[in-house]
């Protein structure tokens, strides 16, 4: 009897165990002692799926069998792709190369190598997003952001894209004359909201002052200063008074259906949008305007925050640089991945892709006008300090709810010098 | 009577041991220590700060909004919770066919996950093209906005957390009820006592046992309440648990968010040592 228990709690010891260490030990992987093994990091999205990204590196390793590529991707779609990241850093599982939109976050910690430039001609600019002199991502792609607009509907009702403020305000006020919603506004998800804030910052302020991040993170101005409360007031009115009064419930999904079924006129966005456009094909014409300050409609919004990194502590700092340069040189690839939202090229080769005509008509605006940092995304040393976007994106919330622009501001001054003194 | 833990026990204890060790007491001492520096959540470099957080957590407004937030979500849902399960319990007789089903409809939500409940409210409570609100308009009252305000929110959120919770109050207030003894209530309709003076003092006295455990149950769970909050409603409405999340992941602050949950932890402590006092001192029996 005795001997059946022990048996019994043997076995059920052993089959604990043998969970716990299974859960615990990766796959064995097919990398043979003479392959290079290389961890990639991705960013899943619907549109850059898994199946996406292993396209570039399958391409890679049939050009250079002694090479594994092995992508790393965040586990649930509800994972911020920057969070998984911090997350295998602090469990020692960071990759070699990955894709990365926020190089601030990490490079205190000694995570990122500086990237040797003078070994990547294939870049088209190099001089953004530079941290302490040095270049920490190869930006691979470039986004433009503004006001997509129905046009159909605004022919009919006699409209034109404005060129200054004062015009968006009086278009939108034809709008709601016409029992229609001017401005698509959707709070819910907790970022989409505020990139028309940002949009408008960049239009006002890094218009007129490019180093205005720069010299917020050095305390030389201040959100509470007189140009930066007439900009998040001018975001205000527009979402208070010329958006959907239900914007709080309303999600990214709903804000881009509210758009593209018609019911809205207007959504200020990012061209990522374009992707959607193409799937949904709306029946109606999409346009393009940037967003305008008081005086013209000269500057362009632009994103160039994501591209690829690669881990200080690598093994194999040149075969990841390798990569990276087929990234950009592969056409094929490179092609396609800028397809799928209607990207600008980070190379300085042009690319070739099938381009709407939406498309062409923003491209053409980004050649003319000025190309200015999207606000939000400053780069390099003039970035937003870590938690500051979190905070911008609830404060925005807080205003378009009715909260005091001038007292919000004071708050958010408030909180630099908290984070600031944290650091 | 042996006390001595045989091996047989050990070997039987060691699996749960284990599990208990690695996922709670570890992770909660390593909190405890992270709260006292300024550890920014990855690399190995942190600095012992002594009580510079704890300080900074006194000071810090926002810590302190989502503190009374997360205040007023507790008691709603403790008491509309309790309230509405000790009402559904009394009503339910537990012999019924009919009854066994309406059991099993108030408990399905108490095992669906929390995300899926607060996926299924969202779209419910929309303002426009919300169930709620298309049911309304069919009979011409015009829309709410439950999203119109922060307070409005915490107390949708905090229904919604209620009504989630509902299945599992009403299951213990069910399985006390049919232990009172029939003969009391006999002998209070003998009395001529009516059916709510039967309620209030009999059920509900008796019923002290099962509303400890769900009341102290419903605030450990308010106190710590995380998915509905950041599922449900945009980011304006934060509890301390959503706070101290953002203050880790979003400003890279894991030893200030570490203070925030041990000082969490600490007022859950206080509040169920406190409650389980207060009550050990009226039990009741007829």
């Amino acid at each position: 009897m005795r001997k059946k228990r022990f048996i019994c709690i043997a076995l059920i010891l052993a089959i604990l165990s043998t969970s716990i260490f299974a859960a615990g030990q990766k796959e064995p992987t097919k990398t043979t002692e003479e392959k290079t093994k290389i961890t990639f990091s991705i960013n899943k999205t619907p549109i850059l799926t898994s199946d996406f990204w292993n396209i570039v590196s399958s391409r890679y390793m049939e050009q250079n069998p002694n090479v594994v590529i092995e992508n790393v991707g965040q586990p649930s779609s509800n994972i911020m792709h920057r969070d998984f990241l911090k997350t295998l850093l602090a469990t020692n599982q960071f990759p070699d190369v990955m894709v990365m939109a926020s190089p601030g976050d990490f490079v205190g910690s000694g995570a990122l190598m500086p990237l040797p430039v003078e070994k990547m001609p294939y870049l088209k600019d190099t001089s953004i997003g530079k941290i302490d002199g040095e270049n920490y991502v190869a930006v691979y792609k470039i986004q433009v952001g503004g006001f997509w607009y129905n046009r159909t509907a605004f022919e009919n009702l006699g409209l034109d894209a404005p060129k200054t403020y004062d015009e968006l305000i009086n278009i939108s006020k034809t709008i709601k004359k016409n029992n229609l919603t001017p401005v698509s506004m959707g709070l819910k998800d907790g970022w989409a909201h505020s990139i028309l804030a940002s949009m408008i910052c960049s239009a006002d302020i890094l218009s007129e002052d490019p180093d205005w991040g720069l010299k917020r993170n050095r305390n030389e101005v201040k959100f509470s200063d007189r140009n930066f409360v007439r900009s998040i007031e001018k975001y205000q009115e527009l979402t208070s008074i010329y958006s959907n009064s239900d914007s709080a419930s309303v999600s990214y999904a709903q804000q881009l259906e509210l758009f593209f079924s018609g019911k809205a006129l207007m959504i200020p966005m990012g061209s990522w949008i374009q992707g959607t456009e193409a799937t949904i094909n709306p029946d109606f014409e999409v346009g393009f305007f940037p967003v305008p300050s008081d005086m013209n409609a000269d500057s362009i919004a632009v994103w160039a925050n994501e591209g690829l990194a690669i881990y200080a502590d690598t093994k194999y700092p040149e075969q990841c640089l390798d990569f990276i340069r087929f990234f950009f040189e592969d056409e094929l690839w490179y092609g396609q991945f800028l397809q799928t939202e209607m990207l600008f090229s980070g190379s300085q080769k042009e690319i070739p892709y099938k381009m709407s005509p939406l498309r062409k008509e923003v491209g053409a605006k980004f050649e003319a006008l000025n190309n200015v940092e999207n606000w939000f995304d400053m780069t390099g040393d003039a970035a937003l300090l870590p938690g500051l976007q979190a905070y911008f994106n609830k404060m925005t919330q807080r205003i378009t709810m009715g909260s005091d622009v001038k007292s919000e501001l004071k708050k958010f001054d408030a909180e630099w010098d908290f984070v600031n003194s944290n650091m | 009577m042996k006390n001595k833990l045989s091996k047989y026990d050990a070997a039987f204890l060691a699996p749960g041991l284990i599990v208990f060790t690695v996922f709670l007491l570890i992770p909660l001492t390593l909190s405890f220590v992270y709260s006292f520096t300024n550890w920014n959540g990855f690399g190995s470099t942190m600095k012992n700060v002594g009580f510079r957080n704890y300080k900074m957590l006194l000071t810090d407004t926002y810590f302190w909004v989502a503190f009374k937030t997360t205040i007023i979500l507790t008691l709603i849902t403790a008491i509309v919770g309790n309230c509405l399960g000790i009402i559904l319990a009394a009503i339910i007789e537990p012999k019924s066919k009919v009854n066994k089903f309406a059991k099993t409809m108030i408990f399905i939500p108490a095992i669906l996950s929390g995300v899926v409940v607060s996926f299924i409210w969202s779209y419910m409570t929309q303002t426009n093209g919300g169930i709620i609100n298309t049911m309304l308009a069919w009979v011409r009252i015009p829309a709410i906005d439950l999203y119109a305000s922060n307070g409005s929110m915490t107390v949708m959120v905090s229904l919604v957390i209620a009504w989630a919770a509902l299945g599992f109050y009403t299951t213990v207030y069910i399985a006390n009820i049919s232990n009172i003894s029939e003969e009391i209530y006999e002998a209070a309709e003998i009395d001529g006592a009516s059916p709510k003076k039967i309620f209030f003092s009999i059920t509900v006295p008796l019923l002290q046992p099962a509303i400890i455990i769900n009341v102290t149950t419903a605030i450990i769970w308010g106190l710590k309440q995380y998915d509905f909050v950041k599922v449900m409603i945009p980011g304006t409405v934060q509890t301390v648990a959503v706070y101290a999340v953002e203050r880790a992941f979003e400003y890279n602050m894991f030893g200030y968010s570490s203070a925030i949950i041990v000082t969490l932890l600490v007022f859950t402590l206080l509040i169920s040592v406190l409650q389980i006092q207060v009550n050990r001192y009226k039990e009741i029996d007829y």
